[in-house]
């Protein structure tokens, strides 16, 4: 459908407007500008901020610099959540561009994963493709993929081309017609105020019957908490790429369209807006 | 053929076992043990398994406890171990002819137990040749010493073992600190991987160890990765279906990948296993705290 398509490159061309500021304990030659960028939300921190750094870098003196880390409103921003994740668990609902304080000491490492190279990030970003595939195919179809394919998959998000990513990860999205949808659907539910960081079990697309399975069927599953009953006041939005799908929604379709390019569809559950 | 108290839904036969996906769980007098007719294991056999490693672990002080989740099943083993690395130069024959039946190149002993024995135990520390590799052809003379001579250090090892619904298998976090609170980085945790296994580990990137985020906890651990894991176990799993033979999968995967990133895995616990020889009854073996220890575990799992 011409239709769907069309979801996928708004879903990969999605952006987020960000100010960086330095923080301003930082120690500087002179006053630091502010740095302005359209971040990708299906990108990650570290992948995308090389200009980031090269700005503050110019007025800072080496030996105050170590691994550069993020924070909003004082949370480490953790750089291998997709940068939509990010956004729409911590600051879905502030006014726009995004905050970001920008830090080059006290990384805080109970809290952050290192990352000094973009190896690691590739290394991130494939393994959750692998995890995704061993939920949905049992690893077959990543398995029988070979090396360069798994390469082409990370170039293309790391110099955001859509067509040549999309023309791997299709066979990612596909599946046997009598089964009527992947084995098990990769998802990942998200909540700001909770010790755990997410939510990820088994859920099948399809009941033993046949009938599709929703957005609403996982939530009432996993996360009832999130659904809203007849009758009671709205608590929570149920957020994916920064929209609110209808819960109606059939998970399987979900997951082939709105999933990130690491295969897995990140769930965030926040608090409604109280006016 | 096994002894065993009921376990819920019983077969056509009437036999005290259960049908899975993945094979034939039977109780025994020991708890739950699986005879495995697949390579994967589910959720709740990964529970049972943690459950009878705790209580073999009770037994011997070994010092695993179990973390739950909101009171629910989900949850993980955890274990903390301080070892010391002391820092002289220590030729290679020396430490073969001291370790006993542990691989870790340091001793590690469950913190209750260190706090109690000064130490007791002979400590054999790291020591690497130039090219990374131990004792080959017993040249001294190219042995680089890591820490300055004297001087010792001593690690706390924080080790979970958590259940992955993706891979339907155990996998190994773990992470360090030095006694006054700093962590141990990656490259800090590779020198103390055993250079043989370092060796095999950097060739085989999927069974690296990697930095992740513990799933539960939110906080970066170092993490075994799993997706090979059904690739080792599945040999060892076979020989047993054929014998027949039950096993702890949780227990056995643990003996392969503890060692590498030095968890010591004793002896005991296979011996405490094979003591409970499924051909004898329940009279002649049992003492009466196993005893003890089964029927409370009978009754904490019969639903």
């Amino acid at each position: 459908m011409a239709d769907d398509k069309d979801v996928l490159r708004d879903v990969w061309f999605g952006r987020i407007p960000t100010c960086f500021t330095l923080n301003q304990d930082e120690v500087t030659e002179r006053e630091a500008e502010a740095y302005y960028l359209l971040l990708p939300r299906v990108s990650y921190l570290t992948l995308v901020t090389d200009k980031v750094k090269k700005h503050f870098l110019k007025v800072m003196r080496t030996e105050d610099v170590e691994e550069m880390w993020f924070e909003y409103e004082g949370t480490p921003l953790k750089w291998h959540y997709p940068i939509g994740v990010l956004f729409d668990l911590h600051a879905s609902n502030s006014v726009l561009p995004w905050s970001i304080t920008v830090h080059f000491k006290n990384f805080p490492d109970r809290d952050l994963l290192h990352c000094p190279s973009s190896s690691v990030i590739e290394a991130h970003f494939m393994s959750s493709i692998k995890e995704a595939d061993a939920l949905k195919h049992k690893s077959q179809v990543v398995n029988d993929m070979q090396k360069k394919d798994h390469k082409q998959l990370w170039m293309g998000l790391q110099n955001d081309k859509f067509d040549q990513f999309w023309a791997m990860n299709r066979k990612l999205m596909e599946y046997p017609t009598e089964e009527g949808g992947f084995r098990y659907i990769p998802f990942r539910i998200y909540q700001a105020m909770s010790d755990r960081p997410f939510i990820q079990k088994l859920f099948r697309p399809v009941s033993p019957e046949g009938n599709a399975y929703t957005l609403g069927d996982l939530l009432k599953e996993m996360y009832p908490a999130a659904i809203t009953n007849d009758g009671e006041q709205k608590r929570y939005q149920v957020v994916i790429h920064g929209i609110e799908p209808l819960l109606e929604t059939p998970l399987q379709w979900l997951s082939e369209h709105l999933s990130h390019p690491d295969n897995f569809l990140h769930i965030c559950v926040v608090p409604t807006p109280s006016d | 053929m096994f002894a065993a108290t009921p376990l819920g839904a019983m077969t056509e036969s009437g036999r005290n076992c259960r049908k899975t996906d993945v094979g034939v769980l039977y109780r025994t007098h020991r708890g739950v043990l699986c005879l495995m007719s697949g390579c994967a294991l589910n959720e709740k056999e990964f529970f049972s398994c943690c459950q009878l490693l705790l209580q073999q672990s009770e037994h011997l002080r070994d010092g695993w406890s179990w973390e739950a989740v909101q009171g629910s099943e989900e949850g993980y083993l955890r274990k903390t171990v301080l070892r010391s690395v002391l820092a002289d130069c220590y030729d290679a024959q020396k430490q073969t002819e001291t370790a006993s039946d542990s691989v870790s190149p340091v001793s590690a002993h469950p913190i209750q137990e260190l706090q109690q024995q000064e130490r007791t135990q002979p400590v054999v520390a790291t020591c690497f040749h130039s090219d990374g590799i131990i004792g080959d052809d017993g040249d001294e003379d190219d042995a680089v010493c890591v820490l300055s001579e004297g001087s010792s250090h001593v690690l706390q090892y924080e080790y979970h073992i958590l259940y992955s619904c993706s891979y339907s298998a155990p996998v190994l976090y773990f992470r360090a600190f030095t006694l006054e609170g700093r962590s141990l980085t990656l490259e800090d945790v590779w020198s103390s991987v055993h250079p043989n296994f370092r060796h095999c580990l950097q060739n085989s990137p999927l069974t690296a160890i990697t930095q992740q985020e513990h799933p539960l906890l939110g906080q970066p651990f170092f993490m075994l990765h799993p997706c090979r894991t059904e690739e080792f176990m599945r040999p060892v799993l076979q020989e047993a279906q054929e014998q027949p033979r039950p096993v702890n999968y949780v227990l056995l995967w643990l003996s392969v990948v503890g060692p590498v990133v030095g968890l010591d895995v004793p002896l005991k616990y296979c011996t405490q296993l094979h003591l409970s020889s499924l051909q004898h009854s329940a009279s002649d073996l049992m003492s009466s705290t196993v005893e003890t220890g089964v029927r409370r575990f009978a009754r904490k799992t019969c639903k």
